[in-house]
């Protein structure tokens, strides 16, 4: 510890802290501007200077640490009117219309802090040059006149994102925010997870669907989770009026710190389909609105005289719903009513090779947050550049520090051109080519932990011919492994789609091999799919779903998304039930469609990828005649004189897990 | 009557910034009971007492060569030069036209707008002001106390007034500084 004064009050402090964070935990905020605690210290605004005792000039202390008995003073005089200069400069640069400035009153960064100096006036004024407005991006638009060039953009497109779109064109006055060589936003690299509007502290970074829709201080701010997929990325629902205005990143989320992708945070507020808000039966071939009271009955009218048959009833439920609904379904149609066919949408199709191998080994996955630190990834079927990107946000990042990747996918994607290696197997070669990877290793001498390995050479062999990587290719990608400290390998829907356990175990094992998996750690991990996929997998729902003469089909759908391949696959029902949020195909073919709430408008619990139970609030409240999911299987179970089960935490560990649940 | 005087004029605003003024309601009489209103926009006199006011009000920034003489002749005969609203403190909205300059801003309003007849022209009588760029009006003449806002709140408005009738530096912070 250290020993600083900072306006004549003591404090100790870890080595290393920067004086701007002492003065924090001594409850002291210093003005800043380009500082953020989730980004590298730059000091390029200088907003921040301090006068520390027997140093001359003003320190900027968000890059200064702290030294034993330095004594710093933060509100002198002359510290005051360098700071009102510094502002007087920021503003003398660009052009500050705050009239119609989305942000001023409250929500600019600058303005707060010009207020904060009492200025009442700019003592400079700007110099009156035009400059660019980048209109090109869905999401955002880049207005550089109220730019001050703090480049936390900047940083968050590298620091959070990994994507290193945003860059400084040019330097001093002419310095200009641009994406990649200067082509408009909407042309570029960029992924669109919006940190950077997160980050930026003035109007520059205009949120298309939140601007003008109110201060945030007249918004009502719900932490909760973001169910766009298995990552499970905590995030801030702004909600005014019943609706949401924006999502935000949630700076405490421990999956995530403040970081989402573009679909957690753009797709609940820019959702374009058409939202169900009655109960729907067919009546001569056409939908018509009817009561719950007939929707209800008419359901249970069909289920009831199935009951106890097997071959009855068939039902899905979507991986998006919470865990207390999955565990009703499940309690209803299959311990019940007693069907055969209880399963989820994703039909265990992201999940079961990986269930099947932890019934065999336990938990033998590991944790995202060794994503961070790893100094080689290798991705196996993972699109992380399409899904789960958050995953992929967390290792990316690195990819200028050294760390090295390895992409193995057959599909091609942006992934390609950030890898060190990418190899294009052939489908289903997956097995031999991780046999050949642990076989270099092992004929190289470069295991942690030694495999029993026949013939390496024929493994080898084996792995070029089906593969068709070259032997050369197959052992750089080994190597880069063996030589790292920390790989992780991730896995995803190219290898469990397959239902093989025989790879996830091959993986396991090159992963034993490699280190990557030891006595303290685990850095073995399958992606999943949807936010629920884990929960659905350890309650048994993830068998494939086959129609066999059913009398009745029941899909949950929830606000789940609908692929063609599920409606054609239910348009053999006889009579199909549909409890969705939005229309669809799946819906137009129902015969009865049961409108329920979306996530944000019902909490619940999801189990994310690696194992964490996290609870989603209710943000907002649902249409008039629209019902919890929960409530209509409950509701429908009384109807039957039946009362479900919802207690989830048993449910999900009905069976082993691959990861630990915590 | 030793009341101190307040003379207002507006420049290159949009008259928003008095009728902020007007919105401070009956408060309006607190200022008449403190201070003699002299000339404003508002009032039948028009031109500050030549003999001086205590305090002069000006709305809107600088953007020809009258608003120029309007403001040297109220700093002229004020011992306090109040700068009222965004125009009058930064330029505020009038001030986007520098971005194109004087020449096209008067090209683009009176031949290319739609609502022009086919032919219009220019105005060029040599009895017109000459359009400068605009400017603050700490920019032409020394401005002892800027109120922004756009325009500022009755409220901040009714401070100000009220301070420097009592004879009082008006304090503009927290609640009654804005921007917007
Ligand atoms: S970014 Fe801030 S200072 Fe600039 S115009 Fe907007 S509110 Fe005003
Ligand atoms: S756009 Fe915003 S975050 Fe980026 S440099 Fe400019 S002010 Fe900073
Ligand atoms: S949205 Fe994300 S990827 Fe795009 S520029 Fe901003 S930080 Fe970078
Ligand atoms: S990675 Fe998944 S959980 Fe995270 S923001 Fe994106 S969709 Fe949501």
């Amino acid at each position: 510890m250290v020993q600083i004064t900072i306006n004549n009050k003591q404090i100790d402090v870890p080595e290393g802290t920067t004086v701007l964070r002492a003065a924090e935990m001594a409850g002291i905020q210093i003005p800043k501007l380009c500082e953020h605690k989730e980004l590298t210290p730059y000091g390029g605004c200088r907003l921040c200077i301090v006068e520390v005792q027997g140093v001359r000039v003003p320190m900027a202390s968000c890059t200064l640490p702290v030294n034993n008995g330095m004594v710093v003073n933060t509100e002198t005089e002359a510290i005051k009117k360098s700071r009102k200069f510094i502002l007087s400069m920021l503003f003398s640069e660009r052009n500050h219309f705050c009239p119609f400035c989305q942000v001023s009153g409250g929500d600019c960064e600058l303005q707060n802090a010009a207020y904060h100096e009492e200025m009442t006036h700019w003592p400079i004024q700007p110099g009156w040059n035009d400059f660019p407005v980048d209109t090109s991006h869905p999401y955002f638009v880049l207005d550089n006149n109220r730019c001050i060039l703090c480049r936390r953009c900047v940083r968050a497109c590298a620091e959070m994102a990994g994507n290193f779109t945003l860059s400084v064109a040019e330097r001093g006055a002419k310095s200009m925010i641009v994406a990649d060589t200067d082509v408009p936003l909407g042309d570029s690299t960029c992924i669109k997870c919006g940190s950077c509007v997160q980050v930026c502290p003035t109007g520059a970074l205009i949120d298309r669907t939140s601007a003008y829709q109110g201060h945030d201080e007249k918004m009502t701010e719900i932490k909760s989770v973001c169910v766009g997929c298995s990552v499970g990325c905590s995030i801030n629902i702004l909600v005014r009026d019943n609706r949401i205005v924006r999502i935000e990143g949630d700076w405490e989320g421990s999956v995530n710190h403040g970081v989402l992708c573009e679909h957690g945070r753009y797709d609940p507020t820019t959702e374009a389909r058409k939202r169900i808000t009655t109960p729907m039966m067919k009546k001569n071939g056409k939908l018509e609105p009817v009561s719950w009271e007939d929707a209800l009955n008419a359901v249970k009218d069909k289920l009831q005289p199935l009951a106890g048959n097997k071959n009855g009833i068939a039902a899905l439920a979507s991986t998006r719903l919470n865990a207390e609904t999955l565990t009703a379904f499940k309690d209803l149609f299959e311990s019940k009513i007693q069907s055969g066919m209880v399963t989820s949408i994703e039909e265990g199709v992201p999940s079961s090779a990986v269930m099947k191998f932890s019934e065999k080994q336990g938990e033998f996955e590991g944790k995202l947050d060794m994503l961070r630190s790893a100094d080689a990834v290798m991705c196996v079927g993972a699109n992380i550049g399409r899904s789960h990107m958050v995953a992929g946000f967390l290792f990316k990042r690195n990819l200028n520090k050294g760390t090295r990747f390895i992409n193995i996918d057959p599909e091609e994607s942006e992934l390609d051109e950030l890898a060190n290696i990418s190899l294009k197997a052939k489908p289903g070669s997956d097995l031999a080519l991780i046999k050949g990877m642990q076989a270099v290793i092992h004929k190289e001498g470069l295991e942690r932990s030694s495999l029993t390995i026949t013939n390496a050479d024929e493994w080898i062999a084996q792995a070029v011919s089906a593969s068709g990587i070259s032997a050369e290719q197959i052992a750089q990608a080994a190597r880069i492994l063996a030589h790292s400290v920390t790989p992780v390998i991730l896995f995803g829907k190219g290898v469990t789609a397959q239902r093989d356990e025989k790879i996830v175990e091959a993986l396991y094992q090159l992963a034993v091999q490699i280190g990557a998996i030891d006595q303290e750690r685990s850095s073995l991990l399958s992606i999943k799919g949807e936010a629920n996929s884990l929960s659905a997998a350890l309650m048994g729902l993830d068998q494939p779903f086959k129609l066999d003469g059913q009398k009745v089909t029941y899909v949950a759908v929830g606000d789940d998304y609908v692929s063609k391949y599920l409606v054609e696959k239910a348009a053999k029902s006889a009579y199909l039930v549909v409890q969705a949020s939005y229309e669809s195909k799946l819906t137009e073919n129902a015969d009865v469609v049961l409108p329920v709430s979306i996530w944000a408008e019902q909490e619940g619990h999801y189990v994310n990828l690696d194992g964490r139970a996290q609870k989603t609030a209710k943000a907002i409240s649902a249409p008039e005649n629209v019902r919890d999911n929960l409530d209509v299987l409950n509701d429908l179970a009384k109807r039957m004189n039946l009362a479900l089960d919802t207690d989830w935490q048993t449910a999900i560990r009905g069976r082993k897990s691959s990861v630990s649940l915590n | 009557m030793n009341k101190p005087k307040i003379a207002s004029d507006w420049i290159c605003g949009c008259a928003g910034c008095h009728m902020s003024l007007l919105d401070m309601d009956e408060r309006i009489l607190k200022i008449v009971e403190l201070a003699d209103l002299r000339a404003t926009p508002i009032t039948d006199l028009k031109e500050p007492d030549e003999s001086g006011v205590d305090v002069g009000v000006l709305e809107g920034g600088i953007n020809n060569s009258a608003n120029e003489e309007v403001a040297h002749k109220m700093r002229a005969r004020s011992k306090i030069l109040v700068a009222l609203g965004d125009c009058a403190v930064f330029g505020g909205v009038p001030a986007m036209r520098n971005f194109c300059g004087v020449e096209a801003a008067l090209r683009r309003a009176y031949v290319e707008a739609e609502s022009n007849e086919p032919g219009s022209e220019i105005p060029n009588d040599p009895e017109l002001a000459t359009m400068t760029q605009t400017r603050a009006i700490h920019e032409v003449v020394p401005v002892d106390y800027n109120v922004p806002g756009c325009p500022p709140d009755p409220d901040v408005i009714f401070h100000v007034l009220s301070e420097l009738a009592q004879g009082r530096k008006p304090e503009i912070k927290d609640d009654l500084l804005h921007w917007h």
